[in-house]
């Protein structure tokens, strides 16, 4: 039995997912920790929960891969790779009809136009601002005194949402103030929030073909209140998987186990681009 | 942390531009010094320098300087004093390098810059430069003269626009002369223009050599190096020199069958200048894939030469004038530059266009959204657009910047790959 996991080490919170490959591709278990500022800690712990979660022994593991920003401070990973090219392999592992990846993480977002093998056609993300990212939605919580799983459900109960104008993280805070000394609710608030992020992200996938199926990855993802939101402003309904958190991961995994197949021999393979070796 | 692979191609002709641009330095310091040879500040794109020879007087290049400054790392400094001034952010980041030095007595090499004789504002497609170069005067003291030279607004300049800045080219002439009060030596200009040419079509011919498999040069990193000489000595015999050694030093590598790399991998083509504060860094970036710029839109900044543009002694001024009207990508339009692109993506047989968009610099950047959509809907070729500033180091985010060459690269590879692997 082959066994390959995934490292994503993002910003916020690093994902592990161990796979197996026996006869069929198959998650064993799934892990989560939030990276903090020890970025090698953090991936330590996820895989070692991953490992426990999967009642396998790490040694056991026969190539990891690591993704995500953090994915060269992963010890003991064999290779690495982005998150673009993960979170599209794991898309379509996930969803196989998906031609588009919008994925909403803590400060990236970026829209990825698929081939029918889940190769990256096209990809865009947003640039030197966290505009339309998981950042926004966070800060706007937290200057409204909300929990960050709050937001989406209360959003969703929206009947006038507010206009917010400023597309900035920062400058959000105040629109958002202000409506509150106005005595808006906070629901119609928050709607307005939603809204901006989803047209923010919406001019972002523009760029590249939105095609169906559109797959909705990251952390945000989880957020009712944003998928719905997308939906609304892309007219169209998202594929949402449980595991849209561990997308990139699951990419990753993927990619340990197409190494281990040798279907795939990439130059990324390279030993200058991992910085341990293996197990 | 990532290892970098540093492959590339250093040849003779690298030591020699040290050489020759240290040597305009010590010229520039004697003109400090003495007040001689008499000196003109100009902008790079389309620019006259022919004209300057024909007084024995040496160019200033305010662009050269500035990224001078920013690749040893020192161009935040400038920029701030500028921010200090009153400049904004958003302002052109050469402009406030140039400006803070200015304030602040700094020179790339140590040495120093003369007051201008004329601040000679060779307007070619960059308003900005009116501005700058006004700020210049009054910070100098010195002379300005605007020469205009209209947007090229169809094929081919009209004959208006060409009288229009011949016009202008001889008042230069006479300006230079009650300036400096040396005589306007026509025939060194002619000469100048002589040695232009022929410069032009050595440089082309090096270009073309990247049109081979391998390249035996990098035609944006490699081609930058190469860009001093041709904007500091182009109407020189040094100038001359320079680029038949560069030639045959790159024909004996075709000769061999010498790329960058034990195999070059892809073959790109880039658009905008590059960044000059994380130079190296962002070399590596492609050298890492064995990568290799084959054509790029920045190195026609001073002149279209490798399709067939080049001065003529016989009609000196008149192609003077239309090298600034219509042989520079500057002072071109879009659709211009798209087809540009174009032919060096079919031509120059490469993989992917990387667009790098400088913040700083809207006139030249401002577009390049559409022009994404055009190279990857209409022409169907992979293109990656990155942000960062030719100038201020603040706009690089190297993980940022680093994750999308390598999302690129691999989503290159995987296409290559993948047909393959699924088939």
């Amino acid at each position: 039995m082959r066994i390959a996991a995934g490292v994503d080490v993002g910003s916020t919170q690093t994902k592990a997912v161990v796979m197996t490959d026996n006869g069929g591709r198959e998650i064993l278990a799934r892990a989560l920790v939030d990276t903090g500022a020890n970025v090698r800690k953090a991936a330590d712990n996820a895989f070692q929960a991953v490992c426990q979660a999967a009642g396998v022994h790490a040694p056991e593991v026969g190539f990891v891969v690591g993704t995500g920003y953090g994915r060269y401070n992963i010890s003991f990973g064999n290779a690495q790779m982005t998150e673009i090219s993960c979170h599209a392999r794991g898309a379509h592992f996930v969803c196989p009809a998906t031609r588009t990846v919008i994925d909403m993480g803590g400060q990236d977002s970026k829209a990825i136009s698929l081939g029918k093998d889940g190769q990256v056609l096209d990809f865009v993300m947003n640039d030197k601002c966290a505009a339309g990212t998981g950042r926004f939605l966070a800060n706007a919580a937290e200057v409204m005194g909300i929990s960050l799983d709050e937001v989406g459900p209360l959003s969703l109960r929206a009947t006038r949402s507010v206009k917010i104008a400023t597309v900035c993280t920062v400058f959000v805070e105040s629109d958002i103030l202000s409506y509150l000394a106005q005595g808006k609710k906070a629901e119609d608030i928050l709607g307005g929030v939603h809204l901006a992020i989803a047209k923010r992200t919406l001019s972002l996938a523009r760029r590249v073909p939105i095609e169906p199926a559109i797959t909705l990855t990251g952390g945000v993802a989880r957020n009712s209140g944003m998928v719905h939101a997308l939906e609304e402003v892309l007219g169209t309904q998202l594929q949402i998987s449980p595991d849209a958190q561990f997308m990139g991961a699951i990419g990753a995994a993927v990619f340990a186990l197409e190494k281990m197949d040798q279907s795939f021999e990439f130059s990324t393979w390279r030993p200058e681009h991992a910085s341990g070796s293996g197990h | 942390m990532v290892e970098v692979k540093r492959s590339e191609y250093r040849g003779s002709i690298h030591q020699r531009q040290k050489d020759l641009m240290l040597k305009w330095y010590e010229r520039l310091n004697e003109a400090a010094e003495t007040g001689v040879p008499p000196t003109a500040s100009l902008m790079i794109s389309g620019n006259c320098v022919e004209l300057l020879e024909g007084f024995g007087a040496v160019p200033i290049y305010p662009e050269v300087n500035a990224l001078q400054l920013a690749i040893r790392h020192q161009s935040l400094d400038p920029i701030l004093a500028a921010e200090e001034l009153g400049y904004a952010p958003d302002n052109c980041a050469y402009v406030k390098a140039d400006i803070g030095c200015y304030l602040k007595g700094i020179t790339p090499t140590g040495g120093k810059l003369p007051k201008p004789d004329l601040v000679l504002c060779n307007f070619v497609g960059c308003n900005t430069y009116v501005k700058w170069f006004e700020h210049t005067a009054e910070l100098t003291g010195s002379k300005l003269y605007v020469l205009d030279v209209p947007f090229l607004r169809e094929d081919e300049p009209s004959r208006a626009d060409m009288d229009y800045v011949v016009r202008q080219l001889k008042e230069v002439v006479a300006l230079l002369e009650q300036i400096s009060g040396r005589k306007f030596d026509y025939d060194r200009f002619v000469e100048a223009v002589r040695c232009s040419a022929q410069v032009e079509e050595l440089w082309s011919q090096i270009k073309h050599l990247a049109r081979r498999t391998p390249s035996p040069f990098d035609a944006y990193f490699d081609a930058i190096t190469l860009m001093g000489p041709l904007y500091v000595y182009r109407g020189t015999p040094e100038g001359v020199d320079f680029f038949r050694a560069a030639l045959e030093e790159m024909q004996a590598k075709v000769d061999a069958g010498e790329g960058l790399y034990d195999q070059e991998k892809y073959r790109l083509v880039i658009e905008g200048p590059p960044p000059y504060p994380y130079f190296r860094t962002f070399r590596d970036m492609f050298a890492k894939w064995k990568a290799t710029t084959v054509a790029s839109t920045y190195s026609t900044v001073g002149g279209l030469w490798e399709f067939g543009a080049r001065h003529d002694p016989d009609h000196p001024f008149e192609s003077v004038a239309l090298h600034m009207l219509a042989h520079n990508v500057t002072n071109r339009n879009y659709l211009q530059r798209y087809e540009q692109i174009r032919r060096y993506l079919e031509e120059w047989n490469a993989d992917g266009l990387i667009i790098h968009f400088v913040k700083s610099c809207r006139l030249f950047s401002a577009g390049q959204g559409d022009m994404r959509d055009y190279v990857t809907k209409t022409l169907g070729i992979p293109t990656l657009y990155i942000e960062s500033d030719l100038e201020d180091p603040r706009y690089f985010a190297e993980a940022q910047t680093r994750n999308r060459i390598d999302a690129f690269f691999e989503s290159l590879e995987h296409s290559k790959l993948g047909a393959h692997a699924h088939a």
